[in-house]
């Protein structure tokens, strides 16, 4: 990574939040023209420019609805979100949310029933990605307070797929794509060399969301996992653990500092030609083929993750929801109806976008401009969601800071994890959750 | 008659200063009080998923003070708000004797001093970002210059706190400064003159001249950077996040991720409203402080 690209993304990152600020004075205005106006409220990703760029234009020109696009960076736009959802302020027709908000706004009633409003789902949708949008949840576990016979209803619909695959450089990679842990492990203490900035593995090590979007696939590939039954904490099992210590085996050979490291260093650091392989979200596919942004063009390939004893993939879709205070709920409804269409869908792959449905990401030409389709299929099927219950960004944050501890201390696994499981579970406990 | 008809003008120079008021106070009652009021209200409340929020009484508070990460983040707050206050007042103070005098460029100089804190605050952030980077930053090059290995200062439970402190410093000291010089220069010149004619040394003049003289102003300036500096957030925000681990995580980080990471606005507030006792009782010690020494 050189200083002048550092420089541009944390620009990038400026003008993010500067746009927080214009958001308060955005939205909720309504235009009486042709049939009305259907205001999005969002966090800036480069995920969405498809969709902004080629197909709200399409979508406007075809329906005659007028659409507004308001942004924020991604904890701005949470921020904005809630408020708007918790005063029913109207000020967007649609909140574009990361899936792991679905059950806190639909659970919260921020969101509008799209069963009652009559959205039909068909069979070419993507089942893992659909069942996101569900609250209650269709499998697993049950967040308290919540009837175990309530029947599961659709709030929102995939928006963008977005799920972690495993880039890896296919000119260091020679014999092909890295089918386990060990092999990822074996190429990086041959390969890395520090004085020639050249790394085996590069993650995000930042506390809390950052750190257990690395290490999330990990843990469950070695056969561990976050919630046992009756939501006991068991991401301190000798699974976990063993997955932990494997982590830590592996970031020797990352770049120094990658405790800092959020989302943007991880993607420059491979993008500039720094490190071998990183599990990273579908979104960066692009712009590793982009000579303006990146100096391996056409070096990397993308895979599902590698297996230990499982095989995993992270699911990490952005979301579409109608507010439930929505002034424009029909024209919201119609553009979801619109976009999650089969065709529409198609049309959005082959302008580039990452679809939700089945045809869309098999089709031979939409693969041709983005090679990496194949890839989010399989991981899209192998994928597992965030758990889901409204009080998992807590706990995450909890799991998330024990484990930055243990990746500065280099070592501790068992230590920090017991220490995140212990807190976790008197967290859980204290909030009525069944544990024991 | 005339009697009656001066009781009614008497009346209306009595209501005249409240009508014109009126609308200040009100605005600033339904600016300020207001939502104040609401926080409050909301510190003993809890907001179950899905259901109306549910009063709690004391709950909010009786969690708060066996939170150990909440008591763990006010140490941090107190030991940021001490040091990087301490650290701007002896370096404003520095700078404002060192540059009270009239000299070449001092329009120049004394302009240029003040930058730092014309920078938003986030872009201070990603300044500062940049120079603690563990790759390309300047202080790793520096460490790998002197001792042959990088640094990675955020990345340090032991340097992120004081980078952090170090940041605020640099972007604030000139508020001191500029605070202290007009103190300073505002001072009647007759007092420090007799001392001189009486042979009063340099030291003694600042210690027992300029000090109590400024006092008010030292008062003022010591207040208002420990309050915002009790408050710090963007800086955190975006050099550490708080970490690494718990090391820089302040009481506004943890009040921010606690609403609207956590959703747990009730909990939020008891610990808003807390801080909020905690800056008054903070805030009147350091003017009682001051008072009781004159």
């Amino acid at each position: 990574m050189i200083r002048r690209q550092f420089l541009r993304n944390s620009l990038g990152t400026v003008a993010a939040a500067a746009g927080i600020h214009t958001l308060s004075s955005c939205g909720g205005s309504k235009s009486s023209g042709g049939r009305g106006q259907i205001t999005f409220g969002s966090y800036a990703d480069p995920a969405l420019d498809t969709l902004k760029d080629v197909l709200l234009p399409e979508f406007e020109k075809a329906t005659g609805i007028r659409t507004e696009w308001v942004e924020a960076d991604f904890s701005g736009w949470l921020q904005k979100a809630l408020n708007d959802g918790q005063t029913k302020a109207g000020a967007f027709d649609i909140y574009v949310m990361d899936d792991l908000w679905v059950p806190r706004f639909a659970g919260a009633g921020y969101l509008a029933n799209l069963d009652e409003l009559g959205f039909q789902i068909d069979q070419d949708f993507v089942p893992s990605a659909l069942d996101l949008g569900y609250w209650p949840p269709k499998n697993g576990l049950r967040q308290p307070g919540i009837d175990a016979r309530a029947k599961s209803t659709l709030y929102s619909l995939p928006l963008i797929s977005d799920v972690q695959l495993l880039f890896y450089r296919h000119d260091i990679y020679s014999s092909g794509s890295p089918t386990t842990w060990d092999d990822v492990l074996r190429m990086a203490r041959q390969k890395c060399d520090p004085s020639h900035r050249q790394y085996g593995w590069v993650s995000r090590g930042v506390k809390g969301n950052p750190i257990m979007n690395s290490f999330f696939v990990m843990l469950h590939d070695f056969g561990g996992g976050i919630f046992g039954e009756n939501w006991k904490v068991v991401f301190n099992s000798p699974q976990a653990v063993e997955a932990l210590e494997f982590y830590l085996s592996l970031l020797a050979y990352a770049p120094p500092g990658v405790a800092e490291f959020d989302s943007d260093q991880e993607g420059e650091t491979l993008l500039q030609g720094n490190a071998f392989a990183a599990t990273m979200w579908t979104g960066w596919c692009r712009q590793t083929d982009d000579p303006a942004r990146s100096r391996v063009v056409n070096k990397i390939s993308f895979d599902v993750p590698p297996k230990k004893v499982k095989q995993v993939a992270k699911l990490g879709l952005f979301m579409a929801g109608i507010a439930s205070s929505a002034p424009n709920r029909a024209g919201a409804l119609e553009f979801l109806k619109w976009f999650s269409s089969s065709a529409t869908q198609l049309r959005f792959a082959r302008a580039g976008g990452t679809p939700f449905k089945m045809s869309a990401l098999k089709d031979d030409e939409a693969r041709k401009g983005s090679r990496w389709l194949d890839a989010t299929l399989k991981a899209l099927t192998i994928g597992v969601p965030s758990p889901r219950t409204s009080d998992w960004s807590k706990v995450e944050d909890i799991l998330g800071t024990e484990l930055n501890r243990a990746l500065l201390e280099k070592g501790k696994a068992k230590q920090h994890l017991d220490a995140a499981a212990a807190e976790a579970t008197a967290f859980l406990k204290n909030a009525g959750y069944p544990v024991g | 008659m005339a009697r009656t008809l001066g009781l009614g003008g008497d009346r209306r120079r009595n209501s005249l200063p409240w009508l014109l008021l009126a609308p200040t106070v009100l605005f600033v009652g339904a600016m300020t009080i207001l939502p104040l009021g609401y926080s409050v209200v909301t510190s003993f409340q809890e907001f179950p998923l899905g259901q109306a929020p549910a009063f709690v009484g004391l709950q909010n508070y009786r969690n708060l003070i066996n939170d150990a990460n909440f008591l763990s983040s006010l140490e941090t707050t107190l030991v940021f708000t001490i040091a990087a206050t301490g650290l701007e007042f002896v370096l404003g103070l520095g700078l404002a004797l060192l540059l009270k005098q009239e000299f070449p460029f001092q329009g120049i100089i004394r302009s240029s001093l003040i930058i730092p804190m014309a920078i938003a605050p986030v872009v201070v952030g990603i300044i500062w970002r940049l120079l603690y980077n563990a790759d390309v930053g300047l202080f790793s090059f520096a460490a790998q210059a002197l001792t042959g290995r990088s640094v990675s200062v955020l990345s340090s439970a032991t340097m992120a706190l004081p980078a952090l402190i170090l940041v605020d410093v640099w972007e604030w000291t000139p508020f001191m400064f500029l605070l202290l010089l007009a103190g300073i220069q505002s001072l009647p010149q007759e007092p420090f003159e007799a001392a001189r004619v009486d042979g009063a040394s340099a030291w003694n003049i600042f210690l027992h001249l300029t000090m109590p003289m400024l006092r008010p102003v030292i008062v003022v300036a010591l207040l208002i950077r420990a309050l915002d500096a009790f408050t710090v957030f963007d800086q955190v925000f975006v050099l550490t996040q708080g970490g690494p681990g718990t090391a820089t995580e302040v009481a506004t980080l943890m009040v921010y991720k606690t609403a609207f990471r956590f959703s747990q606005f009730g909990y939020a507030a008891s610990m808003a409203v807390a801080l909020l006792v905690l800056v008054m009782f903070f805030s009147a010690a350091i003017t009682r402080a001051f008072r009781a020494s004159v």
